[in-house]
């Protein structure tokens, strides 16, 4: 962003383009994934144990980060947090990915009445912010990691939903789709032959933009105190359980946060730059045909 | 459709939506593992006898369908029935906690859409780069920064460190944190219908007859966009239910999140039902609005 626009005329056709801030951020993706992969050769520590002795300490030998307020090694706490963090937030996704564009897609192929049916239902409680929806079903389905992963995924499927659905309709009216029809292909079948080929890119670009507000909205709800269980401590939980002693050790919120936004940024980075390259139509078309349609991108649930 | 019709769809779908929001919370509220007797019978140490003479006394031995008529006509009579906790009315204690939140929610809100207009337009007028760099950077940091980080940021900076603010009660950084964080939702999408409307033939002709930036954006090219602008601050006012429940959580603000929060923790369901029950109708009450202003200014619509 701050870089100086000295390349702004170079000639586009050289394929694809690097930009430092797309650089940085897959760098910094990678490092926080294989973390996580590779966590307990990383770290000797548990990052459950708690050591009394050493509350809230600053970095030492034993604990290259410090401690928190209950002796639990940070270091040890963020390398397991990724893997939480990253886990969580990838299997929400992938639920609101199987609820949204899986109900979405086989509604939309079905025809009009099982549409407006669906779209209908989804617009009554549309009304309801994602984050407040995310903590009435944590509320219905009690507290824990398999709750809140429910939860996610309900809460961001709405937002598929109308992804899939712009997709679909952007597909629908094209020639291949009235050849397939007039061959006498079925409804599920150029469904899954024909348009879901062509709307892959446009929903695998969606998954990489929703992942990060996955993160964002699972640590938010950590920070309200119905996140992940106590032993699964993802970077929202490490921040919310030392939120009380930031007087004491601002390390200890300190670095989870850092972390956090470092992920959270280079995933939106990586997610618009996904979308200028696999979604190209949306990206230069945009999507302002209908008056009334903001993009579905907007619609964040938060 | 004439626009009496499309005014009083829009009613329709309000109350609709609004219905079925509580409904959803109601019965999420009923299905929560280990009800406010059970909370209570641990704390308290009730005995199995005094339980039940209680769950009677609550109407929580009555069928679900015949616990939310009655609690709908008696909400109706603006009776959300006493806390379990506190022992207070709920409506007592939500006229407490309301003109808390609403304070900080219109200031949050005018801030953050005053700001994402006066970049927008001030980034149209003078076609800056420089302006455009920041929108962006507004943009990607109110989807990769979750708000209670930053919050915990500033905390940390201005009062901890510098000891400028107070951290309880203090309303000047959770209204910038959120409204910077409205802006950025917003103030992109603001951006790109404004460049789309500069084009418009009129704006061209005022352009031709040597009218200034600002009066062009201001009298040309606002009016053009007021649509896109008032569907975006109903899209803000999302964001600002999730921001105040953290930032009232963070700064100890006394008000419907808090409130919210607190309940779920204590299973304290008259108090989670009527302030969800306040927030979904707020919310389908001015969306209602909006909806209804967009029809009546956009004839596309109507």
């Amino acid at each position: 962003m701050s870089a100086p626009p000295i390349a702004v005329s170079a000639p586009r056709s050289a394929g694809r383009r690097w930009p430092v801030g797309v650089l940085l951020a897959t760098v910094a993706v990678a490092i926080v994934a294989l973390a996580g992969l590779v966590a307990p050769w990383l770290t000797a520590n548990s990052p459950l144990d708690q050591d009394l002795l050493a509350i809230n300490k600053g970095p030492s030998a034993d604990y290259w980060l410090g401690t928190d307020h209950l002796g639990r090694d940070i270091w040890a706490r963020l390398l397991y947090g990724a893997r939480f963090t990253f886990g969580i937030s990838i299997a929400g996704t992938a639920i609101a990915f199987a609820i949204g564009a899986g109900l979405g897609l086989f509604a939309l192929a079905l025809g009009r009445w099982s549409e407006a049916t669906l779209y209908a239902g989804i617009d009554l409680i549309r009304a309801l912010p994602g984050t407040l929806l995310a903590l009435l079903l944590i509320v219905g389905l009690g507290s824990g990691t398999g709750p809140l992963i429910v939860a996610l995924g309900i809460s961001f499927a709405p937002l598929v939903a109308y992804v899939a659905r712009a997709a679909f309709h952007r597909e629908a009216v094209r020639d291949y789709v009235h050849a397939a029809t007039s061959f006498s292909g079925g409804r599920i079948h150029v469904l899954v032959r024909h348009i879901l080929p062509n709307i892959v890119g446009a929903l695998v670009t969606q998954a990489a933009i929703i992942l990060p507000r996955c993160i964002v909205t699972e640590s938010v709800l950590s920070f309200l105190g119905v996140g992940s269980s106590p032993d699964a401590p993802t970077w929202g939980r490490m921040i919310a359980d030392s939120s009380r002693f930031i007087e004491r050790a601002p390390h200890a919120i300190v670095i989870p946060v850092l972390a956090l936004v470092v992920l959270t940024l280079s995933l939106s980075v990586l997610g618009n730059d996904l979308r200028r390259w696999l979604d190209p139509v949306r990206e230069n078309a945009g999507e302002a045909a209908e008056p009334a349609e903001i993009d579905p991108q907007l619609a964040m649930p938060r | 459709m004439d626009r009496l019709a499309s005014v009083l769809f829009a009613v329709l779908r309000g109350l609709v939506q609004a219905a079925c929001i509580v409904a959803l919370t109601f019965f999420l509220c009923r299905v929560m593992p280990g009800d406010v007797v059970d909370v209570l019978g641990l704390e308290g140490g009730l005995t199995a006898d005094q339980q039940v003479e209680m769950r009677r006394a609550l109407g929580l031995d009555q069928p679900l369908l015949s616990q939310f008529v009655t609690w709908v006509s008696h909400a109706l009579q603006g009776d959300f029935g006493r806390s379990l906790r506190f022992d207070q009315p709920v409506s007592d204690m939500l006229a407490n906690a309301l003109p808390v939140t609403l304070r900080f929610a219109f200031l949050s809100f005018a801030f953050g859409v005053g700001l994402a207009l006066l970049l927008a337009i001030a980034a149209t007028a003078f076609r800056s780069r420089w302006l455009d760099g920041l929108i962006d950077g507004i943009n990607i940091w109110s989807i990769a920064v979750p708000t209670f980080c930053a919050g915990f940021a500033a905390i940390l900076i201005f009062s901890i460190w510098l000891g400028w603010l107070p951290v309880i009660g203090g309303l000047l950084m959770p209204v910038i944190i959120i409204g910077l964080d409205n802006a950025g939702q917003i103030v992109k999408s603001l951006r790109e219908e404004l460049k789309e409307a500069v084009m418009l033939p009129h704006v061209r002709t005022a352009r031709a007859k040597g009218l200034s930036p600002w009066r062009i954006a201001i009298a040309h090219v606002l009016p053009a966009a007021a649509p896109i602008m008032l569907a975006l601050s109903g899209l803000a006012l999302g964001g600002l239910v999730a921001g105040s429940l953290t930032m009232e959580v963070l700064f100890a603000l006394p008000g419907i999140g808090s409130l919210t929060l607190n309940a779920i923790h204590g299973r304290d369901y008259p108090i989670i039902l009527a302030a969800v029950t306040v927030i979904a109708v707020a919310l389908v009450l001015i969306n209602t609005v909006i909806d209804i202003l967009h029809r009546l200014i956009d004839p596309r619509l109507a």
